[in-house]
């Protein structure tokens, strides 16, 4: 996408002009966050920000940064345990929100008798199985048909960053969110990251040096809103003090 | 002079904006969509909480006033239905007023109502809540004489000078050109108030409703003319929003 987007605001109407066209008959216009459709066939935005389109996917959404996060279905998610009830953990996404519920079965190769003991502030990183708007967010840190962890589940040590949700859709997102920060530390230090689309980011490095080090460069980055160039040099300057 | 906007500065709110205009400053905060106490909570709906702060001493009736006029004209616009058994709660802290705010010999809480509300979705649009539409609001000042036109968007100067005033009216839009309010203090009659809304619909309101696709390459003629009014806020609201996804999206034309 190029840098001169669209600017919509609440309310604006998006004429059929402005959607992707698919050359498919058979797929439908996808919407994504920030869109909604208002019968018969009006689309109308509801936040403000910048049209995005894909006319391969044949889907128009709105990108902003700003607010809180609210739960979609299978997005990847860091959560803090609250409390342990008789089926499950209640926990956290975002701070003063409803809880979410992980049950206590729903981790790769656990039995009644062997479910993780999770206390009050631990982490979990986990994927959202279900978020609709009438029931409370429910989350799991295996897959519901193979019973696999896929590197979810409890995380141990480290310690989390507050970035924020364009960043982690970033960081999500690969080679298309430019993010080269990690890649480049990685060539000298080990560390281990996981990146959850509730605006954290956390960072095991071995020792607390390279944990702050890495989670410092990656909000640097973020605030900064640095490109390659920028990327680089915090590479080399956390890279020289390491 | 347009108004003065800066979004998202507080670090611990979802959302905030600080909006100020004519000797009006205002700091507004949004958390939202957060867990509702559950006397407040609705099954199907949001519940919309605003809190009044006023620039000295403690809140009083006349914020309290202005926290149901707010509260009405907010829920109207705000998609409570799409985000149900929640809490959008905004805080408005009056930060300060015009010197002689009170001497104008008006009624104070309609001269300060259209900045409370332009603060406040300011504040919602950096919080990203899902808005059916924009607001956009102004006072409308009529003086005694008969001869003089209304005074749209009066600094507290300006009113003043002015007296005696028969009459001020406060109107609001929505982005699609629609009343949302309308409070009004003082004798009028209707051609009056007609007069008066004709004038506060051109100021909030762009010619031939939205149009989109102008966004980011047509430059707008937002800039004030030569009497130092705002030309229109429809496309100030419009700038301000621009600047928020151009401050986003700044890593994609990074270096």
């Amino acid at each position: 996408m190029s840098a001169k987007s669209t600017v919509v605001l609440p309310g604006d109407e998006i004429p059929a002009s402005s959607l992707p066209k698919s050359p498919n008959k058979n797929r439908p216009l996808t919407l994504g966050p920030g869109l909604r459709h208002i019968p018969p066939n009006t689309i109308a935005t509801t936040v403000a920000g910048a049209l995005a389109t894909d006319s391969r996917k044949n889907a128009a959404w709105i990108e902003y940064n700003s607010g809180r996060y609210l739960p979609i279905t299978g997005d990847l998610v860091i959560a803090t345990v609250q409390t342990s009830a008789a089926e499950s953990f209640n926990c956290h996404i975002t701070p003063n929100t409803p809880f979410a519920t992980l049950p206590h079965l729903a981790f790769e190769g656990v039995t009644r008798k062997t479910r993780p003991q999770l206390t009050f502030n631990s982490l979990v990183y986990a994927r959202i199985l279900n978020a609709g708007k009438d029931t409370s967010p429910e989350i799991t840190c295996a897959n519901p048909s193979t019973g696999k962890s896929e590197g979810l589940g409890p995380l141990k040590g480290g310690m989390v960053f507050k970035i924020s949700l364009g960043m982690a859709r970033r960081l999500l997102a690969g080679r298309k969110g430019g993010v080269t920060v990690l890649d480049g530390l990685s060539e000298k230090v080990g560390f281990e990251v996981a990146i959850g689309r509730n605006g954290v980011l956390w960072v095991d490095g071995g020792s607390v040096k390279t944990t702050l080090a890495v989670g410092r460069a990656v909000q640097e980055v973020d605030e900064q809103a640095l490109g390659e160039k920028g990327q680089k040099k915090v590479v080399e300057r956390v890279l020289k003090n390491l | 002079m347009a108004p003065e906007a800066v979004l998202s500065h507080l670090h611990r709110a979802d959302g905030s904006a600080t909006y100020t205009y004519n000797g009006y400053s205002i700091i507004g905060a949004v958390n939202g969509p957060i867990e509702v106490q559950r006397r407040d909570e609705m099954p199907e709906e949001a519940t919309v909480e605003v809190n009044v702060r006023p620039a000295v001493g403690v809140g009083s009736p006349k914020e309290r006033h202005l926290e149901t006029l707010l509260h009405r004209t907010l829920q109207s616009i705000i998609l409570t239905r799409s985000i149900p058994r929640t809490l959008v709660q905004i805080t408005l802290q009056v930060r300060s007023l015009p010197a002689d705010d009170t001497s104008t010999g008006v009624n104070t809480s309609l001269t300060l109502l259209p900045h409370l509300l332009h603060t406040s979705i300011l504040a919602l649009l950096s919080a990203s809540i899902p808005l059916s539409t924009t607001l956009t609001a102004i006072p409308v000042a009529i003086p005694s004489s008969s001869k003089s036109a209304p005074l749209v968007s009066p600094t507290a100067n300006d009113l003043l000078r002015a007296k005696p005033l028969r009459s001020i009216h406060v109107f609001a839009f929505s982005g699609d050109r629609k009343l949302l309010l309308n409070e009004s203090d003082g004798a009028f009659s209707y051609e009056e108030w007609d007069e008066a809304y004709e004038a506060a619909e051109e100021v909030c309101c762009r010619e031939g409703g939205v149009r989109l696709g102008e966004g980011m390459d047509v430059d707008m003629d937002v800039d004030m003319d030569g009497e130092g009014k705002v030309a229109n806020l429809e496309a100030w609201l419009r700038e301000v929003v621009k600047e928020k996804v151009g401050r986003e999206q700044r890593w994609r034309v990074a270096t």
